[in-house]
């Protein structure tokens, strides 16, 4: 019944196009996060002039579908000459480029709220506290903001990378030949809708657990405060249960 | 062409063409969203029972429509609906290839993966309703139906309000990947004006302008909802 | 001795409006080395916003801050408020300034040990390993030298603030500053945290004390300050004020503890 020939195969097309869906990943999560620090970092001032557009850039890419995000850059950008005469032409003539823009100015405004939500849990108090003490702004932020909120972030942030993984997918419709793409392709060919689909769902499953469960890692080491035991440090992490992906 | 006469309503404007297309949107997007409604609290019933089987079964459902890209689910269903509906046809004595209805399958999809979605918000509000106000209708000796109909569903309502204007969001953006079988909704129908009208930049923009629309908009509904049915919450509820 | 290096801390005309509603109505005070002076008042009289204008934790609209004979810059900006105009001496003046608050308001991403070399270490620049010997001394002299590593969620209300006041002692400050110290804690966890205070008070250190303790202020304390509707009404000796009862709010504010402490 099973065609093991035929699976075997395709499991091996979709692999070789797993290292484009990776560096789609990779890629765009670390672009996104360093350009959602300046987006977060604007709409949390005081200044109108700066927190007004960074609020419009939140809107406008959490507003609006990924997928005309993505087509405008890579079909509507190359419209203009300025463009195509430009630096950033290297990076937009490319189907690849322009979806780590896309993907990246995306996740971008998501992670810039996450970030904030982070921000806002951290109680005043403990603000106060290091003010108290003769903390410079720098210190404060490097010692006490920063910390808590990263802790009170991952879990969010954790989300917000399988959503990206499961995003990258929608690179494969300007023409990116990453996991989905072949899927497609193969799909298109064969009509064996459901082997293909079997073999690529499992691969970005795989992918995601093992995002989630270095996450839940990262998030363990980061709260001993939250844990059960104060004084002994446990030799094996406790059985926590692992956030539902 | 200038941009008034690209977006008019006349003969050579796609003005009708995009206002159609975001009503096919809405449409599409409301019956995932009633599909959704209707698998997501099966699954969230099923994750909150007491047997370990229905809760596994829960589980394995989230994991699998929150974890694989919604394209993919998209393309099992286009796909794999053709080949079903082939192997029908056949079956009868039809002949030939058959299309599947891509509004249906758009439904279909979309509607399962905004279930998984939904599911936990159901189970989150129905968990922030208090075990005691249950109680305290079994006391006065409520029948199931009752304590259901009475207590929980418009508690439940009230902690799931919130969370479903973010899946309803979701929803609507992930509309937008049918597209890709072709119906023609907002995003199909932007492709389409900036195909015909080489003017890319300017359809993909109306067409995101659109979607904003249509997000803010219906943000705005559920931020109405929701003061409406948190008023019985407030302390004071002339305040 | 000269009588300005007597003064440790020197406030005066310390005024603070939140929108329409005038706190502080010019309020001076001046702590000599060694003074240990409670302020007691009624909640909203003012004395825990007159407390945090001190460090400039709450910035004061009109007023003057001296501490160790070293004026503290102010000026007014375009809308009239008066702002700190050298951050770095704020940062400084605040690091000389121990503050406890009410609800303790420890990191709680940091162990009792860290917590109490954060300030000594980051902000004073002193080498780890004379932080934590002096922290460990610190945490003997509180008491709870065995929750060292321990975090701020594990330790009783109790047992946080004097974790809280070990921290603020680290930076070794002129003058320690109390808001309220004992007012978040369970009844039966108060005498604790009173005891380190007292023998805070017997080292000769500087401390002003915003507190609902009445015995505290009448037989620790050698000064007390009595604020009502944004003004000092009363001050003086301990025994000045409780035996001498010399205005009629001070009566009354004594009479209305009396009677709680009698319920």
């Amino acid at each position: 019944m099973i065609d093991f020939a035929f699976l075997s195969d395709t499991m091996l097309k979709l692999l070789a196009a797993l290292p484009t869906t990776l560096s789609l990943f990779f890629a765009s999560l670390s672009l996104g996060l360093l350009l959602s620090l300046g987006v977060v970092a604007m709409r949390v001032s005081r200044w109108p002039f700066l927190s007004y557009p960074a609020r419009f850039y939140i809107m406008l890419f959490r507003g609006t579908p990924l997928l005309i995000q993505m087509f405008l850059i890579y079909y509507g950008l190359g419209q203009f000459s300025a463009i195509r005469s430009s630096f950033m032409w290297e990076i937009l003539r490319s189907p690849y480029g322009c979806a780590v823009v896309a993907l990246a100015m995306c996740t971008a405004g998501y992670t810039a709220e996450i970030i904030r939500g982070g921000l806002l849990s951290v109680p005043p108090g403990q603000i106060e506290a290091g003010l108290a003490v003769g903390m410079s702004r720098w210190t404060l932020l490097y010692r006490v903001i920063g910390p808590v909120t990263l802790r009170q972030a991952l879990p969010s942030y954790s989300t917000e990378a399988v959503l990206m993984v499961k995003s990258t997918a929608i690179a494969s419709l300007v023409t990116v030949w990453d996991v989905t793409g072949i899927a497609q392709q193969i799909i298109q060919r064969t009509y064996r809708t459901m082997e293909v689909f079997l073999c690529a769902a499992l691969i970005y499953l795989v992918l995601n657990f093992l995002i989630v469960r270095f996450m839940s890692w990262v998030e363990y080491q980061l709260s001993p405060h939250l844990r059960e035991r104060p004084v002994q440090r446990v030799a094996t992490p406790a059985a926590e249960t692992p956030p539902s992906l | 062409m200038d941009l008034l006469q690209l977006l008019s309503f006349g003969e050579h404007g796609w003005g009708a063409a995009l206002l159609k297309a975001a009503g096919m949107t809405v449409l599409l997007t409301l019956s995932a969203l009633v599909v959704g409604a209707l698998v997501g609290s099966a699954v969230a019933a099923a994750k909150l029972s007491r047997r370990r089987i229905f809760r596994y079964i829960g589980d394995v459902y989230s994991i699998l429509f929150r974890g694989i890209p919604e394209l993919l689910v998209i393309y099992l269903f286009y796909f794999g609906g053709a080949t079903v509906m082939g192997a029908i046809h056949h079956w009868f004595g039809g002949e030939g290839f058959v299309d599947t209805p891509p509004f249906l399958v758009g439904a279909l999809a979309v509607g399962l993966i905004s279930a998984s979605y939904q599911a936990e918000v159901y189970r989150g509000a129905y968990l922030a309703v208090a075990k005691g106000e249950l109680e305290a209708a079994l006391a006065i000796g409520m029948t199931w139906g009752m304590r259901i109909r009475r207590v929980l569903i418009p508690q439940v309502w009230r902690y799931a309000l919130p969370g479903l204007g973010n899946v309803w969001q979701m929803t609507l953006k992930d509309s937008a990947l049918i597209s890709v079988i072709g119906l023609v909704e907002l995003m199909r129908a932007s492709q389409v004006a900036a195909g015909s009208s080489r003017q890319y930049f300017t359809f993909y923009i109306v067409g995101g302008a659109c979607y904003l629309i249509l997000t803010g908009l219906s943000g705005r509904l559920f931020n109405i909802a929701e003061t409406r049915v948190q008023r019985t919450q407030r302390r004071n509820p002339n305040a | 001795m000269n009588q300005s290096i007597e003064t440790a801390l020197s406030v005066s005309n310390i005024c603070k409006s939140f929108g329409s509603v005038q706190v502080l109505k010019g309020i001076s005070l001046d702590a000599h080395r060694g003074d240990v002076i409670s302020i007691l008042g009624a909640s909203g009289s003012g004395k825990s916003t007159f407390l945090r204008c001190i460090n400039l934790l709450e910035s004061p609209d009109e007023g003057r801050i001296v501490l160790d004979g070293e004026v503290i810059e102010m000026k007014h900006n375009a809308n009239g408020r008066l702002l700190p105009s050298n951050t770095r001496q704020v940062e400084a003046m605040r690091s000389k300034l121990g503050m406890v608050f009410q609800s303790f308001n420890l990191w709680s991403h940091m162990t009792v040990l860290q917590n109490i070399i954060e300030g000594p270490l980051r902000v004073l620049k002193r080498s780890r390993a004379e932080c934590i010997e002096e922290a460990e001394q610190l945490l003997h002299k509180v008491g709870l030298f065995d929750r060292r590593d321990y975090y701020p969620a594990h330790l009783s209300g109790g047992q946080q603030q004097r974790v809280a006041i070990a921290r603020a002692l680290a930076m070794n400050p002129q003058v320690m500053l109390f808001d309220e110290p004992t007012s978040a804690l369970d009844p039966e966890l108060v005498g604790e945290v009173l005891r380190v205070m007292r023998s805070l008070a017997e080292e000769g250190r500087t401390m002003l004390v915003v507190t609902h303790e009445m015995g505290f202020a009448r037989h620790v304390s050698n000064r007390v300050v009595f604020m009502a509707q944004g003004v000092i009404d009363a001050q003086g000796t301990p025994d000045e004020l409780f035996e001498g009862l010399p205005t009629e709010r001070f009566r009354q504010f004594v009479a209305s503890h009396n009677q709680r402490a009698n319920d």
